[in-house]
């Protein structure tokens, strides 16, 4: 670099910082020799760690990691909502240690012998903590109770079989036998294929318990997630008195190509995005998560009796 | 010691923390962003990294650029100067992350600090006085009546979302009060959608006194007295000095054992400022602590003849103090002018530009801390100021007068300067007599 006012004989080397990756290998050799001397704070040379930043998938934008869990995992420069997990969503959305849950312990068996069924489950409640891909209990939400029901995608991409239709419909009927309102988290591929028939009469059951609900004049409201498609949209996610959404989620039936093959046409450009739902009058309102415990907290209040 | 600082600032800081670190055989590696390409910094440090594009947000505040820059040039620590991330604990957070050292406090501290209510409370609990005010917001008027009741007329009522002096009133009796709760709360629910109030007493005509401190990683303490920075612009300080006229060596004692109390109670480490508003009668009352070194240090080195950047590099290289309070003593009167490239018949407004002549003072006394130079091109972007001419004598008098002078040798050509209003200030009456306070500039000159 041209340097036009030269103040001292022993000119300083410039460094210019790597704007692309591939620059970056070429531009370690031309740094000045004093990375092996130097030792930072506790005697190690100071150096990056791994994840301490996290770039944004759809922006670009670099998130440091802590900012990012402070920010209810939404990007700060995008907007993008990123997926979370069942706890996450209950510690955002629940008064702090009001939540108990309810059939904790319920476990899929493996009623069709799917081969490897039953060493997925296995894995999948190490590996995440949680028995099956629905948590559902009581909790308070701002000093308002509710039954409270969190699908997590993390657990087989938060499929319905025969466990997360019995605890979604006990919880409708936990809700109406206690004049409860209820507030469902949906995150969900559709059905379980593993399950086969036994997951598609979950549609069926849980339908007709969110009428039981209805017919016992409590509040259902559904937050509709990143995904919710398949047979949760097609049963009790979309039987909400309210819908409610997060921006930018999948929502839809059957994916994209699917339904074009079907139609035989190209499928508008937003097409079973959150936004394109609202435009078309399917959902009600789309509520970014910052706001979310605060909508649902005005929301039970209005419909709180006295 | 440290081998090698970075160095993550501009301008006449750069410069200051860059020279300290010279006499300390510390190598120093500046950053820059693209508009800053042939400035000082750049040209006095023995590395320069440019960091990005000129908007400070893309460049100076861009933490993930300048860690890296950190990592890639090998450097130990950076010093922050001040402004930019100077007071980011998020930043101090991410350095000690990634193993290098932050010369200032502790992120929890620099947290503590930094929220007004938080500081409040530890100070109470610390037994420094504080502006006396409620616990928490007004509930409704005839809280606020007994509020007042309590804490004396006159009160000042605040907007708690306020900004801007949007949604404050001063009430100085019981009748006015009914007529200012209301409209300030409709001011605050208009300006901010947020109608929730806060009272404290109001000062009348208060100074602006801060206390000096340092703090080693060894739990020692020390104050090296206090500046008073009284004459203000629109809450910019434009003429720093020290010692304080108004102090008594006795309230000196006892606000300088108030602020170390203060740093103690945070277990606080580097060099800090607890700034107090000191009003007629003597009673001083805790403001706030900035986590950093200030604009207007160097006044404290002239009186003290200590290295406060210095002293910051050693602390956060885990050096002990090598004074204690007793070998602290204040000799002399030092003044500080800052020259800012602004119009002040034009509302003080910035005159970036191309600095044609530059002819700086010099002499007995007289300090100079600028990163301009002939020719130099003062970018839009960034902060007006553009030097602090300081001046150092046996006593207040001789310490102005050599201002008066160096102020008159000072040429700057090509950029409208404050100079003028700065010898308007120094010649007016109750300046040289020191009777002052925060309110000065607002009253005495016509353009604010």
């Amino acid at each position: 670099m041209p340097n036009k006012f030269n103040f001292f004989n022993k000119k300083p080397r410039y460094i210019e910082l790597p704007i692309n990756p591939q620059m970056q290998q070429q531009q370690q050799k031309s740094l000045p020799p004093n990375a092996d001397t130097a030792v930072g704070e506790n005697g190690a040379p100071p150096a990056i760690p791994d994840g301490l930043w996290i770039k944004c998938d759809f922006c670009g934008e670099l998130l440091y990691k802590k900012d990012f869990a402070a920010d209810l995992k939404v990007c700060k420069n995008c907007g993008h909502h990123y997926r979370m997990n069942a706890q996450e969503r209950l510690e955002m959305i629940v008064d702090e240690d009001t939540f108990n849950e309810f059939n904790a312990g319920l476990i899929s068996l493996n009623p069709l012998d799917f081969d490897g069924y039953d060493k997925k489950l296995l894995a999948l409640r190490e590996k995440t903590g949680m028995n099956e891909a629905v948590v559902t209990g009581y909790g308070k939400i701002d000093g308002y109770d509710a039954v409270i029901g969190v699908m997590d995608s993390n657990f087989i991409m938060g499929s319905m079989g025969s466990v997360v239709g019995e605890k979604v419909t006990r919880a409708f009927e936990y809700a109406a036998e206690k004049k409860l309102p209820i507030i469902i988290f949906t995150a969900s591929g559709g059905a379980r294929m593993q399950e086969g028939m036994f997951s598609l009469m979950q549609m069926a059951k849980t339908s007709a318990a969110a009428g039981f609900c209805a017919q016992a004049g409590q509040l259902y409201i559904t937050v509709l997630t990143d995904p919710t498609t398949g047979g949760v949209t097609a049963s009790f996610a979309m039987l909400g008195d309210i819908l409610l959404s997060e921006p930018q989620a999948l929502i839809g039936f059957a994916g994209k190509r699917v339904g074009e093959q079907t139609i035989g046409q190209k499928l508008p450009e937003g097409f079973q995005t959150a936004e394109f739902l609202l435009e078309h009058g399917f959902i009600d309102q789309i509520v970014a998560r910052k706001d979310m415990k605060a909508t649902l907290a005005q929301l039970l209040a209005l419909h709180v009796k006295n | 010691m440290f081998k090698r600082i970075l160095i993550a600032n501009r301008g006449e800081i750069a410069v200051r923390v860059i020279r300290a670190c010279r006499e300390m055989g510390i190598q120093t590696v500046a950053v820059y962003s693209e508009i800053d390409r042939h400035a000082l910094h750049v040209d006095l440090a023995d590395h320069a990294i440019c960091i990005g594009p000129a908007k400070a947000r893309d460049s100076y505040l861009n933490i993930e650029n300048i860690i890296s820059a950190t990592v890639l040039a090998g450097a130990e620590a950076i010093h922050p100067g001040f402004g930019f991330l100077a007071e980011n604990s998020r930043f101090a957070e991410m350095c000690r992350e990634c193993n290098i050292a932050f010369i200032g406090p502790d992120p929890e501290v620099i947290d503590m600090m930094g929220n007004k209510s938080k500081a409040r409370q530890i100070m109470v609990q610390a037994e420094v006085p504080v502006i006396p005010g409620i616990d928490g917001l007004l509930e409704d008027f005839k809280h606020a009546q007994r509020a007042a009741d309590i804490i004396g007329y006159p009160v000042m009522l605040k907007a708690s979302a306020g900004g801007g002096g949007k949604g404050i009133r001063i009430v100085r009796s019981p009748d006015d009060l009914k007529k200012a709760y209301d409209t300030a709360k409709s001011e605050a629910k208009a300006a901010f959608n947020d109608d929730s109030m806060y009272m404290e007493k109001y000062l009348e005509e208060p100074r602006h006194i801060e206390f000096q401190i340092l703090a080693d990683s060894y739990g020692n303490v020390i104050h090296l007295g206090e500046r008073d920075c009284s004459i203000q612009r629109r809450n910019q300080k434009v003429i720093e000095e020290a010692p304080s006229m108004l102090l008594t060596e006795e309230l000196r004692q006892k606000m300088g054992d108030t602020a170390v109390r203060a740093a103690k109670t945070v277990g606080y480490q580097n060099a800090g400022t607890v700034e107090f508003l000191v009003d007629k009668a003597g009673n001083f009352y805790f403001m706030e602590m900035n986590t950093r070194i200030q604009v207007e240090h160097g006044v404290t080195e002239l009186v003290t003849g200590i290295d406060l950047v210095q002293e910051q590099i050693k602390i956060a290289a885990g050096e002990k103090l090598s004074y204690t309070q007793e070998d602290i003593k204040l000799h002399g009167h030092a003044i500080e002018c800052r020259i800012n490239a602004e119009n002040p018949s034009l509302n003080f407004r910035p005159s970036p530009g191309k600095v044609n002549v530059m002819l700086w003072p010099g002499g007995n006394g007289v300090r100079l801390d600028s990163a301009i130079y002939n020719g130099y091109e003062i970018p839009p972007t960034y902060d007006s100021m553009i030097a602090k001419l300081l001046t150092y004598g046996r006593n207040r008098e001789e310490a102005l007068n050599k201002m008066n002078r160096a102020l008159e040798e000072f040429v700057i050509e090509g950029i409208d300067n404050n100079i003028d209003f700065l010898f308007q200030i120094l010649s007016h009456e109750k300046f040289i007599k020191g009777q002052f306070n925060i309110t000065f500039i607002d009253k005495e000159f016509s353009y604010r």
